[in-house]
């Protein structure tokens, strides 16, 4: 009985496990460095928990990096290892702005706008979907190249054809009619955590209770079992590359019409950079599972929102974070270091043992 | 002071390696020991066959020979002397060769990179030079045309062989095991490795060849020792046997009961093969125009050694391997180029051969194994959802009918599952629905006593509700037992169909070995 309970809850532990793994190291290395350990995590916690408008931010950062979570997630669930999400989430964000040049009643514009996120998301999928499939081009060297693609495709459309006749480093806002309302007033969180929490809700639901789920999960795990048990297989990767499509072009949509209080893309796209591949760790850390993911990302935006604040009241670089990010992952992603040490552990007492009886 | 053997002498030649009494598996976990108190040699000048069905435990011997594998209990004496071979390095560096059945070279490496990986002489320096020089001075000797500066992955299977061979003489063995070296080879290549082998038996070798074939037996050996199920059944000079008597000797004496069934009346043809050729995974035929007609309410039972065949007919029946020529009618429908979906929903069950690598999704729960080929139809699913009572109700009772051990439907990975429950599974959930056509392979490999006589009844039960079933198995009195007609398949060919009630299981064995 309690073995299986632990089998059940030891993803969790791992994951609680890396966590403690990477804030201990992120430590030494704070300490090497010649920084206070406990100053900065005291500045890092009170960050995130010590204070509602902390919580706020961190939910707010934790939005899109759900998504992107889900987008890897996704694919690992159904056997491809996409890391578009990055270019996907501009063509979602590219696509949220186009459409708020439309004019609508405000309900139906929101629903657009992320509607045309998620479809933009999709279509950017398709290639690297659609290159793997016929031709074998392993996603992983497809989805990089169009993540560039899309990168500087995003930056031209910026100042070319969505630019801002005011100010020439961003683009035009949202219409207001296609803005989520601001949740806590004074921070960057809207209803858009909602929107990333029922699509959570519903992947889980897509995965575990729906056939089309069934047979991505079974083609993710073994596709010669798919193959006798009548799955498509090539139907199934491409239904895996639009899902996770969806997801990071929702992503990119909420960067947009649910991020004040700009509203708007910057000719850098800095405000939807890296969080395709932050979505990486997040999948990571939350095991592939969209509930997981939520909790993930929640723990990552919290340590990239304490950030600045540690490095402003005990003075440690913003980059320590990044370390203990690094961390966590390797941590999580050695599960053959554990088996290992288990295994070293009982060898290295007995050596022990032998050296004091002898 | 090693001990000194005093067999040593005899009239052909030295005895360059002896094992005395090697005993592999521990009693009680199997029903018999892989290998047991097993005494072989073999002498300077001479070919000697190990002989026997698969599973007779050739293969583990000769890794044991080799230093492949260690033994639990036995000795082994080369030139006398008492040896402990614990790596095949060891077995190299006391003159024992072995080319395993399955090729073990580097396949984007050339021959002389392959063979220059197996030595230790060259710490740091590089010396693919000398070693072309030697491998091309070897090939000359011994008849072994490989071009040294090829890459293996650009040879066919019969040089990758005269490579992988090459490679252990780099290393000037006494002795050179060969574990079913012609499984992958076309009869005239074949036919040369048999002559290299006369040659450097000549030469002084001592050569250990391991076949099922009875032709290769009579023709390559010396001397034959036959394995069954472990156990020496037998050793002799060639000169003083023949193939009837090691027919017998191969096989069990028991003879099978026949399973009382309705009587059977030919029926309409459920499922016919015209004259099939499929293509093998290594690119090489594997069925030559394979015809045949499964009836209504029949078992038909394929017999045959491993190998032969067998495996592909069932992917190319099932869908699962591409028909080059010829057709595939099922229920009366062209189904040739169906996809393995289509043929399913025609109504054509599939036991597989590879339970645990196609027959399951192993880190999937128990619950969604059992509608892993139904998920698509209600109640398991209405409109894309998955009903979870449903499935949970249709669990139980295949987990209850057919005695599945499973800690929870829906918590237990089918990983933890034994063999035996992982079979009792896709037993249950391919013959729930008494399918018209039923292909099973090997349904009772693995399986205790009670279930195999369990699955039988099954079997039958269903054979005579109506169900057509293809029965592929390799134990002969299973197939004779419970199939109406007995195909016997060599070399991708159907060599022969007889009537159960005629059948002779000692005639089955001669035609399984094209004896």
């Amino acid at each position: 009985m309690l073995t299986r309970i632990y089998e059940q809850v030891k993803p969790i532990l791992d994951s609680f496990l890396a966590g403690l793994i990477g804030l201990a190291m992120g430590a030494i290395i704070m300490a090497i460095w010649g920084y206070a350990p406990l100053d900065a995590y005291d500045a890092l916690f009170t960050a995130i928990f010590g204070s509602f408008y902390g919580f706020s931010s961190t939910l707010a950062r934790a939005t899109p990096l759900i998504l992107t979570g889900l987008t890897f997630a996704i694919g690992v669930r159904g056997g491809i290892f996409n890391i578009g999400a990055e270019g996907q989430v501009f063509m979602g964000a590219l696509a949220a702005i186009s459409v708020s040049l439309l004019s609508l009643p405000s309900g139906i514009h929101v629903l657009v706008a992320i509607i045309a996120g998620a479809m933009a998301g999709a279509i950017w999928s398709l290639p690297p979907s659609f290159l793997k499939i016929t031709r074998g081009v392993h996603e992983v060297i497809s989805t990089i190249m169009l993540n560039w693609v899309a990168l500087y495709f995003g930056m031209y459309a910026v100042v070319e054809w969505l630019g801002d006749p005011q100010r020439a480093e961003k683009s035009i806002s949202a219409a207001t009619t296609s803005r989520l309302p601001i949740m806590v007033s004074g921070t960057s969180l809207t209803y858009a955590l909602f929107v990333s929490l029922a699509f959570s809700l519903l992947i889980f639901f897509l995965l575990w209770r729906t056939t089309l789920g069934f047979e991505l999960r079974v083609v993710g795990q073994n596709p010669a079992a798919a193959n006798y048990a009548g799955i498509k297989e090539n139907y199934s990767i491409n239904s895996t590359f639009i899902l996770g499509g969806l997801a990071a072009g929702v992503a990119g949509a909420l960067q947009i019409i649910g991020h004040p209080p700009t509203y708007a893309l910057y000719s850098d796209l800095s405000t939807v950079r890296n969080l395709g591949f932050d979505g990486i760790g997040v999948a990571l850390i939350g095991r592939n599972h969209p509930i997981g993911v939520i909790f993930a990302a929640v723990f990552f935006a919290g340590l990239n929102v304490g950030a600045r604040t540690m490095q402003i009241t005990a003075g440690v670089p913003l980059e320590m974070v990044r370390i203990i990010q690094g961390v966590i992952i390797i941590a999580l992603a050695a599960p053959e270091l554990i088996e290992l040490t288990n295994q070293l552990l009982p060898a290295v007492r007995n050596w022990i043992n032998e050296v004091k009886t002898s | 002071m090693p001990k000194t053997d005093t067999t040593e002498e005899t009239d052909t030649g030295r005895t360059l390696l002896r094992a005395e009494g090697i005993s592999k598996g521990f009693p009680g976990v199997w029903e018999h020991l892989i290998l047991n108190e097993i005494d072989f040699d073999v002498k300077e000048g001479e070919v000697h066959t190990l002989l026997g069905e698969n599973g007779a435990g050739k293969t583990v011997l000769a890794n044991i020979l080799s230093g492949f594998y260690g033994s639990t209990a036995g000795k082994i004496y080369i030139k006398g002397e008492e040896v402990e071979l614990n790596s095949p390095q060891d077995g190299l560096e006391h003159g024992v060769g072995m080319i395993h059945q399955e090729v073990m070279l580097a396949k984007p490496f050339t021959v002389a990179e392959n063979v220059a990986l197996g030595t230790d002489d060259s710490d740091f320096s590089y010396p693919l030079d000398k070693v072309e020089h030697r491998v091309d001075q070897l090939s000359e000797n011994y008849g072994l045309e490989v071009d040294p500066t090829a890459r293996v992955g650009d040879l066919s299977a019969g040089e990758q062989q005269r490579a992988e061979i090459l490679k252990v003489l780099y290393h000037e063995p006494q002795v050179l095991i060969l574990d079913e070296p012609t499984s992958l080879l076309i009869p005239q290549e074949a036919q040369q490795l048999f002559k290299v082998l006369r040659g450097m038996a000549d030469e002084g070798f001592g050569i250990v060849f391991i076949t099922h074939k009875m032709e290769e037996v009579m023709e390559v050996s010396d001397r034959v020792t036959v394995l069954k199920l472990g156990k020496v059944m037998g050793e002799t000079d060639i000169e003083e046997t023949d193939e009837e008597e090691l027919t017998e000797m191969m096989l069990d004496e028991k003879i099978p009961i026949r399973l009382e069934r309705k009587e059977f009346e030919e029926q309409s043809v459920s499922l016919s093969v015209e004259d099939i050729y499929v293509t093998g995974s290594r690119g090489n035929t594997q069925l030559n125009g394979v015809s045949l007609n499964l009836h209504e309410g029949e078992i038909f039972g394929v017999a045959g050694v491993s190998g032969n065949g067998q495996s592909e007919l069932i992917e190319a029946i099932t869908g699962l391997r591409e028909i080059d020529n010829g057709r595939l009618i099922i229920e009366g429908k062209d189904m040739t180029d169906a996809s393995p979906r289509e043929i399913q929903e025609k109504g054509v069950a599939h036991m597989p051969e590879k339970r645990r690598e196609i027959g399951v999704v192993e880190p999937m729960t128990v619950g969604e194994n059992l509608i892993l080929r139904d998920y698509r139809d209600p109640p398991f699913s209405r409109l894309s959802v998955l009903n979870r009572s449903a499935i949970t109700n249709h669990a139980e009772e295949i987990i209850e009918e057919f005695d599945v051990i499973a800690p929870d439907i829906w918590k237990s990975e089918t990983r933890i599952l034994s063999g035996g429950n992982i079979q009792r599974m896709i037993l249950g959930r391919e013959s729930w629905r008494a399918p018209e056509i039923i292909i099973a392979s090997h349904p009772t490999h693995g399986l205790d006593r009670r279930a195999v006589s369990h699955t039988w009844e099954l079997f039958i039960d269903l054979r005579d509700r109506g169900s057509a079933i293809l029965l592929v198995s390799e134990d002969l009195d299973e197939v004779i037992s419970l199939s109406d007609r007995i195909a016997v398949m060599l070399e991708g060919n159907v060599v022969g169909i007889v009537d159960s009630d005629e059948a002779d299981k000692s005639e089955l064995g001669m035609m399984m070995t094209g004896a």
